[in-house]
């Protein structure tokens, strides 16, 4: 089986091709290594990082910018946003800190894209 | 005289094989039926009726292969209305919160009258005075002997008291007509000794100009020594020094603030569903809230003035929507001229159904071109074409072609409301005592308004026989300072005294935090983006509200204690925001 | 009225402006100070959510805010001065600055030096001549990306985007991530604007259909949009009579490009070059007024942060120089000039004993080129000759021009050669 990928790793964007012959994956059309390893999860597994906003309390902020600590698998995008849109947490917080951990097993943790301030009442 | 009318009609080559059924009323009062192929041929038709000699007015019932314009069905919410028994009671109603209306309202708050001025949109000006190009004609174009053509010099004479007492500008510019060419210089010369030697009054096409006064003969190189960047080598021009110009929006929104101070109520997003009559005397109108009984009820509903008529069963005109688009450019034009320009030459400006459209500075220094003049089957239609714009380039490009459409920063259409007499109604009606008609209302109709207001006062006045007295009247509107007209030193202690002017919300246009909160709690309250929009200049400029539009949402929700996604650009269904997106 | 005396006064706080100041800082400079209009700092970053900033910088797929903050906390560290919900309103050529905000009121500065970051707004439907009427429902990207982001609220359920640029791809993906049915993305042109990742991640993975060549020719409804009119154009960009569609959406979405935000410079008599619609600088980015710096998108729209980042930087160490009297400014300048197949140069000019070790030249071409030389000249000699197997408008092409193959004198031309 042949099949066509645009590479997503870099802005270059290489058109990847990937052949499967007995059970051995060959990518070519690509410029790097990291397209190398792309081609073969995207034709294998296709995975994505996952970035939106979840609802924040106690901020001047009403959203907060999250994003996928790895990759998640593609079909599983759908359920994980089901699961953050869920989701209320409350200020303050800082980058990086988890919002959910392990999210829908993918064993991947949701942080926190940026820092947010709580409200502060004078 | 019917068939002097079919004759007229037939002798047009594209009309001839039309069946059209006339009826002609005692009055003079023609009603016509029929079905044509196309819009323009149901205007040309009902032009055609209203020029023959000793026709009033025409109703044209004229329809098009193809083209419906659904009548709404007013029963059910009328029987609503009745059910629900709300009622109010006033002297008089004005229907329609236009220039006109807020002109008329105003004149009466002289008087100890209560007043309610009712509009269906959630603003005032929202039907043609806010997509005017604020000209305060002279007076030269209007034909002479109509109602336009006495109206138009006196109003313009009116608009200096008026921008004195309510704080509006008014620019008091001249404008030039500009000729290109030799022939059409000695004929303009000509005029002038027509107007020296008085002898123009021996011809009636010259009599109005006789009486526009304040006209200046200027020879090529005077006008380009006052307009530099005027296009080629002009012949001459003829400068009309009492042309002014204004921003409609805020001449109206003045009226209306000053009007309120004086004790008259507004209703806004209030729409009139029917006018109440009994034995031949108006007893008020039904909105589609409640009923407002009155002694008088002015219409001044602009295109829809002849649906009201008809509501008052005194229908003897039909409004033909005509539609003008505008174009707006960038503020680094300011100053690029300074007064309206137009140019006279046949063969830059071709004629058409329209007054002026050329080019002309607004007071706050964009660039304007326009209007077009577009017929158009419905009343609500004010989209703007690839056709609009070129014609609208066209007239740019007869006194410029330095200044390139990718300027613009926007466009947009209003609809002007012409009879088939084209000239204006202002009469008590002679069916329904104290329902006066105030229709038919276009250019110059702005120019006009401060006369047409006095004209339906006189006609109270008349009718009541006597009018006390508003002792609390003040025909003055104090001045709002807008911060972006303020010396540095001024903004500073401006901010010092409410810090809400220290934060820019209009990058564009410098318009702060504390100008919109006083439009949005001002005499006429703005309740939509659009309002804030054209009381403060917040999104007018050339990013045209991309950046400020959210903030001013906001504060919009929080000032009228709403969610934002209960708040509208333009009132009505046009809501900007659909849900919130996590609950 | 209160007066303020500083050495370096940045205007946005956006990537640019961090940069700038920093690397102002840095470079030993004493006082600097960043005017940000908005509540905080990070500028339109805030608001772009999703992944792919920092990949040459950091090395990593970082989102916006995440880039933002990075330089955000070196600022904070590094003790620059930061005004947030400050509006600068004028610029005088003394160097003399009038900006304002609610606590403090009018404050007028006096700069050392003055670095414009003021970034870049969207062109608006006017803009691109969309005819029809005025409905809500007509939103530029950068717009809808600030309701759905920062403030939480969806401004449709059925949407329209017009323009295939990388704002216009990343919208579709994120409002479909919303729940907004996102009906198609057009294009104008006959090739798509975006990356061709953006392409890939954000329509494909989501089946939205691009249309190439078609374009939005009337909007529909008078209060709430109702709908909008699609046709296919030809070469002139005029619509194809019979190939008109109508679509029913309640969202238009508009992604028609950016225009560098000039106000304040052109106010000032900062001169403007046509093609980039920023200022004209020179290789330390000070613009026609000396002492004033201009960086990132106010120069001209950049696609890569990392690329305002580094223009932020070279304005940065312009201004510390200028302080410090290390800029040279006697010698001529020397021009940049480009062949019809590049659209636009930046900069424009330089004075050779100002650079360092190199040049870099930022160009944006006018098509899609496939294995074609980037080619500098200077008085007949070749300064730069490099290989690219693909050239096309969505992306910047840098290149670096080594001082030593700059001559003395004249100026450099810079063509793309077809192999």
């Amino acid at each position: 089986m042949k099949q066509e990928f645009t590479c997503i790793v870099c802005p270059v964007g290489c058109t990847l091709t990937v052949d499967e012959e007995n059970h051995q994956i060959k990518v070519t059309g690509n410029q790097c290594k990291r397209g190398l390893e792309f081609g073969e999860k995207e034709y294998t597994r296709p995975m994505r990082i996952l970035t939106t906003t979840v609802k924040i309390e106690g901020s001047l902020h009403k959203r907060l910018p999250v994003i996928s600590k790895g990759e998640i698998p593609k079909e599983q995008l759908h359920q994980c946003l089901q699961a953050l849109y869920e989701l209320s947490i409350k200020a303050p917080i800082k980058r990086g800190d988890i919002v959910v951990e392990d999210i829908c097993h993918t064993g991947v943790n949701i942080v926190a894209s940026r820092g947010i301030e709580p409200l502060i009442n004078d | 005289m019917k068939n002097k009318i079919l004759k007229a009609i037939q002798s047009h080559e594209e009309l001839a094989h039309y069946t059209i059924h006339i009826e002609l009323s005692k009055e003079g009062i023609v009603t016509l039926r029929g079905e044509v192929d196309q819009w323009q041929h149901v205007v040309d038709i009902g032009h055609i009726a209203a020029k023959v000699k000793g026709i009033k007015n025409v109703v044209n019932d004229i329809t098009v292969k193809g083209i419906t314009i659904p009548k709404k069905d007013r029963s059910e919410e009328i029987r609503k209305v009745k059910a629900s028994g709300h009622v109010r009671t006033c002297d008089v109603v004005i229907i329609g919160a236009g220039i006109t209306g807020c002109a008329i309202a105003r004149a009466l708050s002289k008087y100890q009258l209560d007043i309610i001025v009712v509009d269906k949109n959630s603003d005032i000006a929202e039907g043609a005075t806010k997509a005017n190009n604020g000209n305060i004609h002279p007076g030269l174009i209007a034909k002479p002997g109509t109602l336009k053509a006495k109206l138009n010099i006196k109003g313009n004479a009116m608009y200096t008291k008026w921008a004195e007492e309510l704080h509006f500008a008014c620019n008091r510019t001249g404008s030039l007509g500009v000729v290109y060419h030799q022939s059409e210089w000695y004929l303009l010369k000509l005029l002038q000794f027509m107007k020296i030697t008085r002898l123009g009054y021996l011809f009636k096409p010259l009599r109005q100009a006789m009486k526009v006064p304040g006209l200046k003969w200027l020879s090529g190189q005077e006008v380009q020594k006052l307009e530099p960047h005027i296009e080629g080598k002009p012949c001459g021009a003829l400068l009309m020094t009492t042309m002014a110009i204004v921003e409609p929006y805020d001449v109206c929104l003045a009226l209306a603030e000053n009007a309120v101070m004086n004790g008259v109520s507004y209703m806004l997003d209030t729409e009139v569903i029917d006018v109440l009559t009994e034995h031949g005397q108006v007893k008020g109108v039904m909105t589609d809230k409640e009923v407002i009984r009155s002694k008088y009820v002015i219409n001044c509903a602009g295109v829809y003035a002849d649906h009201i008529a008809e509501m008052a069963g005194d229908r003897f005109y039909t409004i033909h929507p005509r539609r003008g688009a505008i174009a707006i450019f960038d503020k680094s034009r300011k100053g690029y001229f300074n007064r309206p320009l137009v140019s006279f030459s046949r063969t830059r400006g071709k004629k058409q159904h329209s007054k002026g459209g050329g080019a002309c500075m607004t007071p706050e220094g964009n660039l304007l071109w326009g209007p077009t003049a577009k017929e158009i089957p419905d009343k609500e239609d004010k989209s703007v074409e690839r056709t609009d714009m070129d014609y609208i380039h066209a007239l740019g490009n007869h006194v410029t072609t330095n200044v390139k459409p990718s300027e613009i920063i926007t466009f947009f259409a209003g609809v002007r409301a012409a009879d088939y007499k084209e000239d204006f109604i202002i009469s008590m009606s002679e069916k329904v005592d104290g329902f006066i008609h105030v229709a038919g209302i276009q250019s110059p109709g702005l120019a006009s308004a401060p006369a047409i207001a006095e004209m339906v006062e006189d006609m109270i006045k008349k009718d009541q026989g006597c009018l006390h007295k508003n002792v609390h009247y003040n025909p003055i509107r104090k001045p709002r300072g807008k911060f972006r007209h303020m010396s540095h030193q001024e903004q500073d202690a401006l901010i010092q005294k409410n810090p809400l002017y220290g934060h820019v919300i209009c990058r564009c246009e410098l318009i702060t935090e504390g100008e919109i909160v006083d439009a949005i709690h001002g005499l006429i309250p703005a309740t939509t983006l659009d309002a804030v929009k054209r009381r403060t200049r917040s999104g007018m400029g050339r990013c045209q509200g991309g950046f400020c539009g959210p903030k001013v949402l906001q504060i919009l929700a929080r000032e009228l204690h709403k969610e934002p996604i209960e708040i509208t650009l333009k009132g009505s269904n046009s809501y900007v925001l659909q849900k919130d997106n996590r609950r | 009225m209160k007066h303020i005396t500083i050495d370096v006064l940045v205007i946005g706080g956006g990537p640019a402006g961090l940069a700038a100041a920093l690397e102002a800082k840095k470079q030993g400079v004493q006082e600097v100070m960043i005017m940000e209009r908005d509540v905080e700092l990070g500028g339109i970053l805030q608001q772009c959510i999703h992944d792919g900033f920092g990949l040459h910088r950091f090395g990593k797929r970082l989102s916006g805010c995440e880039y933002a903050e990075r330089f955000i906390q070196q600022v904070k560290a590094h003790h620059i001065h930061v005004k947030l919900k400050t509006t600068v309103i004028d610029i005088l050529k003394d160097k003399t600055v009038f900006a304002m905000n609610a606590e403090e009121g009018m404050l007028k500065l006096q700069c050392g030096t003055i670095i414009l970051a003021m970034g870049c707004r969207e062109r608006t439907r006017s803009q691109v001549f969309i005819w029809g009427t005025r409905p809500s429902g007509v939103l530029t990207a950068g717009t809808v990306q600030r309701y759905i982001n920062i403030e939480g609220y969806l401004p449709g359920k059925k949407a329209v985007i017009l323009g295939s640029g990388d704002i216009g791809l990343i919208m579709a993906r994120r409002m479909t991530l919303e729940g907004i049915s996102v009906e198609g993305v057009y294009e104008i042109m006959k090739s798509p604007g975006g990356l061709k990742r953006n392409i890939s991640q954000c329509l494909i993975d989501y089946d939205i259909p691009m249309h190439l060549s078609t374009t939005v020719v009337h909007i529909h409804g008078n209060n709430k949009l109702e709908g909008v009119t699609v046709a296919a154009v030809d070469d002139k960009r005029q619509p194809i009579e019979g190939t008109r569609r109508y679509i029913p959406c309640d969202l238009l979405v508009l992604a028609v490009g950016l225009i560098p935000e000039n106000e304040l410079s052109a106010k000032m008599g900062i001169e403007i070059d046509p093609k980039t619609k920023g200022p004209v600088v020179d290789e330390s980015f000070m613009t026609s007024v000396e002492g004033v710096f201009a960086a990132g998108n106010v120069v001209t729209v950049y696609d890569l942060v990392d690329d305002v980042s580094i223009t932020g930087e070279i304005a940065g160490r312009g201004a510390a120089k200028y302080l410090q009297g290390k800029l040279n400014q006697d010698t001529h300048y020397q021009m940049i000039h480009s062949t019809n197949l590049i659209n636009l140069v930046v900069p424009q000019r330089f004075r050779k004993n100002n650079l360092e070790n190199h040049l870099t030249v930022y160009m944006r071409v006018r098509e899609e080129m496939k294995k074609v030389y980037i080619h500098g000249t200077m008085n007949d000699r070749v300064c730069l000759h490099k290989k690219l197997n693909i050239v096309s408008p969505p992306e910047m092409v840098v290149s670096n021009i080594k001082k030593e193959d700059i001559s003395d004198k004249g100026d450099i031309t810079m063509a793309i050669e077809r192999g």
